[in-house]
């Protein structure tokens, strides 16, 4: 009985720290960067940290300058944004990221994402803007600032 | 039918050589039975008048000045096939139209009406329904969008479209509209020299009214009931706010008004009633707010980090949760001449203003900012207890934040 029972609390406890993606409650959320209530499926990202605490995005933009701006990237597990035009979420180290005037993004920067590579470069012929991967999009967003 | 035909033929000699335009009659049952049709065959300055009845139409293209002009109650119904009206033209004015069952997608915007590089157009007294986008503006100046009732369905779908969406516009009024089930009521993106007058916005998914980037605009004497939140101002510069009544946006993320990085605003005489927070502001500098009124809010003004020389003067805080909640250093903002309910001082000179400071930040609002759990304990004797004694010797709270000189009396009892 004994046993049972720490095996329970034990499970409990290591769900608790799970590091797992919970799903955005789109229209109730808030953007841990802007406040902003969270309503695009095409922009939205997240991030779970290591200990399992979750941020939630309105935007890639907002995503990508709160890892800027308090270098945190290496706290988190897993970070996410959305595949545009999918309505799912794709790790964002993997993902092109797409910058054009066409497709507007929550916070003005017109920024999208893509998990596969051909569809970011078939959306950039089709509407114009340049194509960047994860690490370039950082660069690009440090050059501005903040 | 040839009677028709050659009517139609005299109407069409006529609008050309002699310049004076008979309006153009549409109607299911007469010769021109489609909007389409109508487009068509219209000159730059024509009227088109379109009768009752129930067209099935969709994009429909407006590329040249005309007047479109509802009679009686026609409605347009999109069957939810993308945009129904798009306008390329200047000097547009379309009216007295019902528009319904816009398309709906994840990746273009479609509207009731879209209108780009529009100059001068005029929206008047039409009711879009089961609107996706309702008027989408972009890049277009002096217009009028008035008297309009805008819905959608937002409230069931996250991916709604906003009511009344303008991007890289100026000098447009936005008057006397009524807005509902939206995702923002009003979106201004890149909007300057504008003003969003007695409009309704409620019940809408985020925002009743939303500024993006959009300076030297002011809204004035407009409703926002029930939204995810009031109004958003964000990124934006000389902003007026008057005569503006804020009421019921409940939820955990939920404010009257959120300030996000705006400069050199003015928030007066405004009303703020059962909100959970009616001022959210963050990063804002030179802001003054006065003469408002806070009335049963959770937290009637939060100040978040980063804001500077606010003026908070002759506003009146009744029976709030919370006054104020506060982060950080004092700064030079000021919080002197208000009304406060919870004021226990007292008045001896009857000057009408009281003779001991009053202190708006209430220790247990910090702990319930770090633990919002704690929040169970707010009447408590012991929250009575921490709060009394934070009064008499500050410690976490600024000791400088204070009204220096509380007023006795409410401007309205």
């Amino acid at each position: 009985m004994k046993r049972i029972l720490l095996l329970m609390i034990s499970s409990l406890t290591l769900l608790g720290c799970a590091v797992e993606v919970q799903p955005i409650d789109f229209g109730k959320a808030q953007c841990h960067f802007c406040q902003m209530t969270i309503v695009d499926r095409q922009h939205a990202s997240q991030g779970v940290t290591k200990k399992g605490k979750q941020f939630q995005y309105d935007s890639i933009e907002c995503l990508v300058k709160e890892l800027l701006k308090n270098g945190t990237e290496s706290d988190f597990a897993i970070l996410l944004v959305s595949d545009y035009g999918q309505s799912k979420m794709v790790s964002a180290s993997q993902a092109t990221y797409l910058i054009s005037d066409k497709i507007k993004s929550p916070m003005g920067e017109n920024l999208s994402a893509f998990e596969a590579k051909d569809k970011a470069e078939a959306t950039r012929k089709e509407h114009g803007g340049s194509t960047y991967t994860w690490d370039g999009l950082k660069q690009r967003f440090s050059k501005d600032g903040p | 039918m040839r009677g028709v035909g050659s009517h139609l033929a005299v109407w069409l000699l006529l609008a050309c050589t002699v310049g004076w335009a008979e309006p153009i009659e549409v109607s299911p049952s007469g010769s021109i039975p489609t909007i389409e049709a109508a487009l068509t065959l219209a000159q730059d300055g024509d009227t088109i008048l379109i009768h009752p009845g129930v067209y099935r139409e969709n994009g429909l293209k407006i590329e040249r000045p005309v007047t479109l002009r509802g009679v009686g109650d026609p409605v347009v119904d999109g069957e939810f096939k993308g945009t129904i009206l798009s306008v390329s033209a200047p000097d547009v004015t379309i009216e007295g139209l019902t528009l319904i069952n816009v398309g709906r997608s994840y990746t273009s915007e479609f509207a009731a009406i879209y209108l780009s590089h529009s100059d001068r157009f005029t929206i008047r007294n039409n009711i879009l329904e089961k609107a996706y986008f309702g008027l989408h503006v972009e890049r277009s100046k002096s217009g009028l969008i008035e008297g309009n009732h805008i819905s959608g369905e937002a409230l069931e779908e996250a991916d709604a479209g906003n009511g009344v969406h303008l991007w890289r516009c100026s000098g447009i009024s936005i008057r006397d509209n009524v807005l509902q089930g939206l995702r923002d009521g009003i979106y201004l993106e890149f909007v300057d020299d504008s003003e969003v007058s007695a409009n309704t916005s409620s019940d809408n998914l985020r925002y009743g009214l939303h500024f993006m980037f959009s300076d030297h605009n002011d809204y004035t004497n407009n409703t926002f009931k029930n939204n995810g939140a009031g109004v958003a101002v964000m990124f934006s510069k000389f902003i007026e706010m008057r005569n503006n009544r804020f009421s019921h946006n409940w939820g955990a993320s939920s404010y009257g008004l959120l300030l996000k990085e705006i400069y050199d605003a003015e928030v007066i005489d405004n009303e703020f009633e059962q909100n959970s927070t009616g001022i959210q502001a963050d990063g804002s500098t030179r802001i003054n707010y006065l003469g408002n009124r806070f009335l049963r809010n959770g937290w009637a003004v939060k100040i978040s980090g980063a804001c500077y020389t606010n003026a908070f003067h002759n506003n009146s805080f009744e029976h709030n949760t919370f006054d104020l909640s506060y982060h950080g250093q004092l700064h030079d903002n000021s919080f002197d001449g208000n009304y406060w309910s919870d004021y226990t001082g007292y008045d001896l000179d009857r000057d009408g203003v009281g003779d001991v400071p009053y202190r708006p930040v209430k220790l247990f609002s910090y702990i319930v900012n770090r633990t919002p759990e704690t929040i169970i304990l707010l009447r408590s004797l012991f929250v009575d207890l921490i709060n009394f004694s934070e009064k008499v010797s500050p410690v976490f709270t600024p000791d400088n934040l204070l009204d220096n000189t509380p007023l006795m009396k409410g401007p309205v009892s």
